[in-house]
């Protein structure tokens, strides 16, 4: 399956250097569809789960800041987590398991139902055709629901601040944004950027690889959401361990 | 790469598959002239559809060569087959349409892609093909919203759609009904007769395959049993072949096991 996957990525990588350098085109229309099924389609979910993220995280840090006294410090800790880490992570979630899961089952039914061999047999690039609308859609969508993500994760722990911790609404808003700097923002929204790109390369590589019938669709769909959490979850380690522990 | 200018649309030598260590096609050569029909018959396995996926390129021999429009296929990379590719079409067995398409952006989908069709000229040409077929009026349907036997045949407007040199059809008129058969039968010949195209049709329908086929192929077990025009098939005395010609339950291709291999199957421990 690496052999497998190695080879589909530089295929998508041939297949975009070719359409930049004028080659061939890039199927522009079918990205922007692409980039409604796994981006806009997922926004209501991704905004849900974040906001509750925010709700949680809040809850959960004022305990323990109660304690020391320091109340008001739940929107330091609300925002610094939520642009740093828990906003790409729960996208992601939510991604791997409504986009990533469907690109696979839908390129392993095109499989087992021979369009994509006869795809080939007219001289049409099921990669250039299939897989790189949606590894292009991946790649832009997730920093992008990321964002709103992490501004309902913000809102989900402005609300149980000043709802329930008698924050003040302003003092709250400013202490978040003192809390943390731009590069948090950036290398989170650069977190969600590189987990897009594994979650389609991975996701495609399954579904192209499907043998075996519906059976093998069933199967590989499993394989794809597993290996894109996997995946998604070592690459957040060594990105974190490259922007906040090693440097 | 040899470009020869020979007279053969088709040309294969010595066809070896196996599928681990089963052998599907065994030395499997033939060939066949430009502006002919070539009918590729046999039951049901024997090797039909992996031998016309060697001719598209799909599959890769064991051993063997196959020259298809003057260059031999065994030996392209992707773009040299895909250059190919664009001078024939194959109609798949179950049509292989691209389901999120309508039938309509089926059909203009080569069109399309080969980069030199403006969307207007494709919408006209997508309204001809369906129209050879039978199909008027079906553009905006889905292909899960028609029956098996019109998908079959928006596979053959599609394969037509860029007036390819040589055309595969992968039992074209197995699930239709007989008026529908001769339509395509039909159409088939006009295309050879009227474009000057060549093809290669599987079938196991007879009344279809002698009324249309300038040469026959019988195969049996990945064998080829017999090659000719279809007078000299019809008049082939071996057995095997007349009885797949004639249709009858009783002769020498085994469906049944013998009386003792039955009992043994069945008492055998795997
Ligand atoms: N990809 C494959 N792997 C293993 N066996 C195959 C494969 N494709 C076809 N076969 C076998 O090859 C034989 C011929 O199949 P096929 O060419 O589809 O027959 P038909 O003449 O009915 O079109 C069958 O026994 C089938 O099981
Ligand atoms: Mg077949």
């Amino acid at each position: 399956m690496l052999l497998a996957y190695t080879s589909l990525t530089l295929r998508a990588f041939a297949s975009i250097g070719r359409s930049l350098s004028g080659r061939s085109t890039l199927r522009v229309h079918a990205t922007f569809v692409q980039m409604v099924n796994v981006g806009v389609n997922s926004l209501p979910t991704v905004g849900l789960a974040c906001l509750f993220m925010g709700l949680v995280l809040a809850m959960q840090s004022a305990g323990q800041l109660a304690q020391l006294g320091a109340t008001e410090r739940v929107a330091d800790l609300v925002s610094f987590a939520m642009l740093r880490e828990i906003g790409p992570l729960i996208t992601a979630v939510v991604v791997i398991g409504r986009s990533g899961s469907s690109i696979t089952a839908e390129l392993g039914t095109m499989k087992v139902s021979e369009e994509i061999e006869a795809l080939e047999v007219m001289a049409i690039d099921p990669v250039r055709y299939l897989v790189v609308p949606r590894l292009l859609a991946m790649v832009i969508m997730m920093p992008c629901l990321t964002i709103i993500g992490e501004a309902l994760g913000l809102f989900g722990g402005w609300l149980l601040g000043v709802n329930s911790l008698s924050l003040d609404p302003l003092l709250y808003i400013t202490r978040s944004l003192q809390a943390v700097d731009l590069k948090d923002l950036y290398t989170g929204l650069f977190k969600s950027l590189v987990f897009g790109f594994l979650i389609g390369s991975i996701a495609c590589t399954y579904g192209m690889e499907v043998r075996d019938g519906a059976e093998g669709v069933g199967r590989n769909t499993t394989r794809s959401v597993v290996s894109c959490l996997l995946a998604m979850l070592g690459m957040d380690a060594i990105l974190t361990a490259i922007f906040f522990f090693a440097t | 790469m040899s470009e020869t200018k020979s007279t053969h649309a088709l040309e294969v030598r010595g066809l070896v598959k196996k599928f681990g260590n089963r052998t599907v096609l065994n030395d499997i050569s033939f060939n066949l002239k430009r502006g002919e029909i070539l009918v590729i018959m046999g039951g049901s396995g024997c090797g039909k559809s992996t031998l016309l996926r060697h001719l598209i390129g799909v599959l890769k021999p064991n051993e063997g060569e196959i020259h298809v429009l003057g260059t031999d296929i065994t030996k392209l990379d992707d773009d040299g087959l895909a250059k190919v590719r664009r001078r024939f079409a194959m109609m798949h067995q179950f049509g292989a349409l691209l389901n999120s398409l309508t039938v309509g952006q089926n059909v203009a989908l080569p069109l399309l892609e080969s980069g030199n069709v403006s969307e207007s000229i494709a919408d006209l040409v997508v309204k001809l093909k369906l129209e050879l077929v039978g199909l008027t009026g079906f553009e905006h349907l889905k292909p899960s919203e028609i029956s098996g036997g019109m998908r079959k045949r928006v596979g053959m407007a599609r394969a037509l759609a860029l007036d390819p040199e040589l055309l595969f059809c992968d039992e074209p008129t197995s699930g239709l009904d007989p008026v529908m058969t001769a339509v395509i039968d039909q159409l088939t010949l006009d295309m050879v007769h009227k474009l000057g195209i060549t093809a290669v049709v599987v079938t196991h329908d007879m009344t279809s395959a002698f009324r249309i086929a300038n040469k026959m192929i019988m195969l049996f077990e990945g064998q080829i049993i017999a090659q000719g025009s279809p007078d000299e098939i019809r008049n082939n005395p071996d057995p095997r072949l007349q009885q797949f010609i004639k249709g009858e339950a009783d002769g020498p291709i085994p469906l049944k096991l013998s009386r003792d291999d039955y009992i043994k199957r069945l008492l055998s421990v795997d």
